[in-house]
């Protein structure tokens, strides 16, 4: 017993609140398909998807502190780009090969990278509302030029059909295939995050002008991160297609990138692992309160009222202040030093 | 010697006030020197002009030689010029020690790097660089938790991450207690005398201005009233009767 207290709390200790729980939770995501009936499986595969693409999110909103309302403009390219070019490769007979399904996967990320270079290259000269707004902006704008340009993206009617090869249409392959794309895109992200850059993002989140005096070209270093975090939603995206069989203009809309938003608040902007908590709350609670009514977006309005009056830091935020509490009374007992990690 | 900063017929205005007239400014390398004046005066503007914060009206700034009029703050930043605010700025939410590291990062040109673990990147030189300004056994502590002179002591200490050659500091000592002052300046002496550091401050105590500045210049209105050794412009009729006589009287 107090060896294993002993290794949660190293955990802790090298990783912060994100390391015991990224691994509760990758144990349970790893068991999910092993409870009775697909649906929950489905569902899995769905908070996975959406919880990456929050993720994707976090990384403009915790780390470099600029909120984006158009962040799903990325999310719906990477789907479309990967649901174009499936279409593309499916052969006659409406099928389509392993390896061609996986090459029309890496269209995802690089489309959604593009966009955000190029929506990130105005996007960076404004922060804090001006930034939101704008992003907001392009975000509509991609999807209406999605919406309307029926010959290429098939406007509303969205593209269907996107039956991955049969090995991957059973619900617990095709889940178990999410996750692992999902581990290892998280793994990258946890490499950014801890890395020199990610650290350069918190200082321009804390204070812009005091990087600038340090010889850092802040906008530069924004646009980098904007295209990081837009190709990541956009794996996220390439994975939505062949999830749900089928892409529409929605995909890049802003209630989509509320969703993100929403996932975020609910888990925690501070934690590295809190917008897929968030995700994990937020899509099974849909899950089921949608089977018992209709008035989801009512549930989720008043949710996220009470998270952001009462509970600002999220989830994860709030077990990190009972802890930082319980400590805080250990040290004042003991000799403790206290030590701080902000931003995991 | 050859002078490290040349600042010509430098003007700013904001509006219709003339925040900088005309100033004409020179320091050379090495040098340790002072900005003295009343509130207003257009000590931290001056500062704001030569590290391109505002830009400039009229005139000209040269670093060793080069002209850096009206370039971006980060790309001065990188030639070698280095400044502390007046008012703490500081990464609030980061702990003191990766305020200097990410400093140091910059420094060493590896702020893009996604590939390298921050943790492992720059140590010895944040380790140095915490230890120089004390801040040693407070480095796992929140920023924006520490008390006021802990702040302005992280403040310098990022200032001198990046490995200055020119250094600038507005207030160093403001808010800080007289023996946090003590030391601060004391450093800021040691940095001056052992690694050749040049360094230009603002200073409202007459008494740290007289003990660590070797030259003075003493602007008012947004012009510079006189320059020279501190024993000069301590004998300055003007000077008196702008700045001087409202402490000494």
């Amino acid at each position: 017993m107090s060896a294993n207290g002993n290794g949660w709390s190293r955990l802790y200790a090298g990783y912060g609140l994100s390391g015991p729980v990224a691994l509760v939770m990758l144990v349970l995501f790893l068991l999910v398909p092993l409870l009775p009936g697909e649906y929950w499986t489905v569902v899995g595969t769905e908070i996975l998807i959406l919880g990456l693409f929050a993720m994707s999110f976090n990384l403009l909103y915790g780390y470099m502190g600029q909120i984006s309302f158009g962040h799903a403009a990325f999310f719906g390219l990477g789907a479309y780009a990967t649901a174009m070019l499936f279409m593309r490769l499916k052969t006659a007979g409406g099928e389509i090969g392993m390896l061609d399904f996986f090459l029309s996967l890496t269209a995802g990320p690089p489309v959604a990278a593009l966009g955000a270079l190029i929506v990130g290259f105005f996007c960076v000269r404004l922060t804090g509302i001006y930034f939101a707004m704008l992003s907001l902006a392009f975000g509509e704008l991609l999807f209406y030029i999605v919406f309307s340009w029926y010959s290429f993206t098939k406007g509303d009617d969205g593209i269907q059909g996107l039956l991955p090869p049969l090995y991957f249409q059973d619900a617990v392959h095709y889940y178990y295939l999410t996750l692992a794309i999902v581990v290892v895109a998280l793994l990258a992200m946890w490499r950014i995050a801890e890395s020199p850059f990610g650290y350069i993002m918190r200082t321009l989140r804390d204070n812009q002008r005091r990087a600038a005096f340090l010889g850092i070209n802040v906008r530069l270093h924004m646009l980098m991160n904007f295209v990081i975090a837009g190709a990541f939603a956009g794996l996220a995206g390439a994975l939505w297609g062949p999830f749900s069989r089928s892409v529409s203009p929605g995909l890049l809309g802003w209630q989509e990138s509320g969703i993100a938003v929403f996932m975020t608040l609910i888990g925690g902007a501070g934690a590295f692992v809190g917008p897929i908590v968030g995700s994990v709350i937020y899509t099974m609670l849909q899950a089921v309160v949608k089977m018992y009514t209709v008035y989801w977006p009512l549930t989720i309005g008043t949710i996220i009222l009470l998270i952001v009056l009462f509970v600002p830091g999220g989830v994860l935020g709030l077990i990190e202040k009972r802890i930082k509490a319980r400590q805080g009374r250990l040290a004042d007992a003991g000799d403790g030093v206290e030590s701080a990690r902000e931003g995991r | 010697m050859a002078a490290i900063l040349e600042v010509t017929g430098l003007h700013k205005h904001f509006g219709g006030i003339h925040v900088t007239r005309d100033v004409h400014f020179s320091m050379q390398e090495g040098e340790q020197s002072a900005i003295i004046g009343p509130n207003g005066a257009g000590k931290s503007t001056f500062m704001n002009l030569l590290t391109g914060y505002h830009r400039c009206d009229a005139g000209k700034v040269l670093f060793e030689g080069q002209d850096i009029t009206n370039r971006p703050p980060h790309n001065i930043a990188r030639l070698g010029i280095s400044r502390a605010f007046q008012i703490s700025s500081i990464f609030a939410k980061m702990t003191v020690a990766e305020n200097v590291r990410s400093a140091v990062h910059a420094q060493m040109r590896r702020s893009f790097s996604i590939f390298g673990v921050a943790a492992r990147v720059g140590v010895e030189e944040t380790d140095r660089v915490l230890d120089l300004c004390g801040l040693e056994g407070k480095r796992a502590l929140v920023a924006g938790e520490l008390a006021q002179g802990d702040k302005k002591r992280l403040e310098l200490a990022i200032a001198l991450a990046g490995k200055p050659r020119l250094l600038f500091l507005d207030e160093p000592t403001a808010g800080m207690s007289i023996e946090e002052a003590r030391s601060t300046m004391e450093l800021v002496d040691r940095l001056n005398r052992e690694l050749g550091l040049t360094v230009l401050f603002t200073e409202h105590d007459m008494g740290i201005v007289f003990n660590h500045a070797r030259k003075l210049t003493l602007m008012h209105r947004g012009e510079i009233v006189v320059q020279g050794t501190p024993e000069e412009v301590r004998a300055n009729e003007v000077a008196q009767k702008v700045y001087l006589g409202e402490h000494h009287a």
